[in-house]
């Protein structure tokens, strides 16, 4: 009797950890490495009822801290989403698999080819588009009456000054005032980018800040007239208030990124990898995911399904011929040190 | 005479900087614009949104799971670990007690990736499991010098008596010294699971595939999710079963209250 205590607290924590260990379902689990809240979860839902097994969603904040996980080691996602120009990055590094095209007709079917454009690696080896966004300018039709929004030059005026918002990312920005110049804004020439930051320290005395999280406040609540920002982000807010909120493709040009799915190396499912790619480009799911993360999948036939005032917002859907005037943003290896002394420049500068 | 301000003005800072954030979160949370730079109405939306998002409630789940077993791990191992270190004063106990303190000491970033190292180096795949080990071996520290400090206000005499009265040292342990230190043990258990709730660049290192805990799912909600106000539902929540459990522990407390004090007598 005396020693029962500690015997049954053993029993305990061994009954507790085997439980931590086997609470793994039957059914075999896809798990997705991922953006936050950026997948329909009916979608998943449904599939998880049509192919009998679960998903699971882990998400990361930027493509860095997920390159670094995924590269320490930190194996067992099946599909990761990040940006282009981070498939890249991880092809060199030998941790994508070759898709099977075979277990992907919907993806052959259905890509819009009008996006090939805009993505960096269109021959689809290890990656499959997801969504592609862009970086315009967002503007409060109320404020800014008749002058119309159509070119990056509407930074500079001083209508505007104090009211406008820049992306506070450095090659977003320099981007912008490299297209304003007609330069590529994956230029590398030092010359090209001088001038540009020449630009943006002009542009830095008319707006009121650098910002990458609150200018989508600050243009609902009407404090910016004009803000620097992203598609996906800007077409939210535009659904909330139609009247009164526009999104501007620069005519001069513009940034275009595009979110792929890729299956790691270190995948455990990789015909149910296979199996969700090809499931969400099925039109009627790619359509109502488009609604849902408010960014273009390059789907022909769900685009064609969306409802009409998706269709009509350009933040969501740009017109074929604005499509053509976007650039890719390309990762520079060691050149990104010329893009980040230029910005620590316009940063000092008063 | 004159009263002197300056607590007065220290009072209301304090309340500012404390109180004030979160009474803007709490009151954001039932605010129907989505960024929550003006207040645009009342609406219980985000609360529906909360309770329909899948992800949060498993993340939660991970999280309550988690600091559980890391508590109770901890509280074991840590006890143990304070006895055996007041009951010995050799080289290894001094030793013993470096490596329990380092824990305190060493910045959390390198904590987390030696851990994930040291998991990939073993071939262990990264899971809830290791997020446990993991929080377990920094909850550890924790634990032991609180139950430390219990120890070193502990009456040796005390257990010598029990042993005269014929208790074995089990018994003596069990029933003299265990229900002393209990209060020091409890508050070392309650410190360690509030550190590992919360806890973001270790779990951020040794989280896997399906096993984010709440602060992994929030932080990358920060940045990038449409729904936002959700968060603010979500810290309401936690906020008010905080104080549940805070004014519950009160009236729990109040009821033994007469029982407490013959306790307090005797030690």
């Amino acid at each position: 009797m005396k020693n029962t205590t500690p015997r049954r607290l053993a029993a305990a924590l061994l009954a507790f950890s085997l439980a931590l260990a086997g609470c793994g379902p039957k059914r075999p689990v896809l798990h997705l490495y991922t953006w936050s809240d950026y997948i329909d979860p009916d979608l998943v839902t449904a599939f998880e009822k049509a192919h009998g097994c679960r998903v699971k969603i882990d998400t990361f904040d930027s493509n860095e801290t997920m390159y670094a996980k995924v590269q320490a080691g930190s194996g067992g996602y099946d599909i990761i989403f990040p940006s282009s120009y981070q498939v890249s990055l991880m092809a060199q590094g030998d941790m994508l698999q070759t898709l099977d095209k075979s277990l992907l007709p919907n993806v052959a079917a259905h890509f819009d080819p009008s996006y090939t454009g805009v993505i960096l690696n269109p021959e689809m080896t290890y990656n499959v588009p997801y969504a592609v966004t862009f970086t315009g300018l967002a503007y409060r039709k109320d404020k800014t009456g008749d002058t119309p929004i159509d070119t990056w030059a509407s930074i500079d005026n001083p209508t505007f000054k104090g009211r406008i918002a820049l992306l506070n990312d450095f090659r977003e920005t320099l981007g912008a005032a490299l297209k304003s110049l007609g330069y590529s804004l994956n230029s590398t020439n030092p010359d090209e980018l001088q001038q540009a930051a020449n630009v943006v320290l002009r542009w830095k005395k008319n707006i009121a800040k650098f910002d990458n999280e609150q200018y989508k406040t600050g243009i609902a609540s009407g404090e910016f007239i004009l803000g620097h920002g992203y598609s996906g982000d800007i077409a939210q807010v535009m659904l909330d208030d139609p009247a009164n909120i526009g999104f501007a493709f620069p005519k001069e040009g513009f940034t275009a990124a595009c979110d792929e799915m890729v299956i790691p190396k270190t995948a455990r499912q990789t015909a149910l990898a296979h199996a969700f790619i090809n499931f969400l480009y099925d039109p009627e799911n790619a359509s109502r995911n488009i609604q849902y993360i408010c960014a273009p999948m390059p789907n022909t036939e769900g685009i064609a399904k969306l409802p009409p005032e998706y269709r009509a917002n350009p933040a969501i859907l740009p017109p074929a011929e604005i499509l053509a005037r976007a650039e890719v943003l390309k990762d520079l290896g060691a050149a990104n040190a010329l893009y980040s002394k230029a910005w620590d420049r316009i940063k000092a500068s008063e | 005479m004159k009263r002197n301000a300056f607590p007065l003005v220290m009072l209301l800072l304090v309340l500012i900087f404390l109180y004030l954030p979160i009474v803007v979160l709490t009151a954001n949370s039932f605010n129907l614009s989505r960024f929550g730079g003006a207040w645009e109405g009342f609406t219980l939306k985000w609360y529906a949104q909360l309770l329909d998002d899948r992800q949060v409630w498993s993340a939660f789940a991970n999280s309550l799971l988690i600091a559980t077993g890391a508590t109770l791990a901890s509280c074991l191992l840590g006890t143990t670990a304070a006895l055996a270190l007041h009951r010995w004063n050799s080289r290894l106990q001094l030793f013993h007690y470096g490596l329990i303190y380092t824990p305190l000491v060493i910045p959390e970033i390198l904590m987390g990736i030696s851990l994930l190292l040291t998991f990939t180096a073993v071939g262990m795949d990264c899971g809830l499991h290791t997020i446990l080990l993991a929080h377990t071996t920094f909850c550890v520290s924790y634990v032991t010098m609180t139950v430390l400090a219990r120890l070193q206000d502990f009456d040796d005499s005390l257990l010598e008596a029990a042993r005269d009265l014929g208790a074995g040292a089990w018994v003596s342990f069990i029933k003299v010294q265990f229900p002393i230190l209990l209060p020091g043990i409890i508050s070392g258990g309650l410190l360690a699971f509030t550190l590992s709730i919360d806890d973001f660049v270790i779990t951020f290192f040794v989280a896997g595939p399906g096993s984010s805990t709440l602060p992994l799912k929030v932080y990358s909600m920060i940045k990038h999710s449409p729904k936002l106000p959700v968060i603010n539902c979500l810290s309401t929540v936690m906020l008010a079963l905080t104080f549940a459990l805070v004014l519950a522990s009160r009236a729990f407390q109040n009821l033994k209250q007469p029982k407490s004090l013959t306790k307090g007598a005797l030690s």
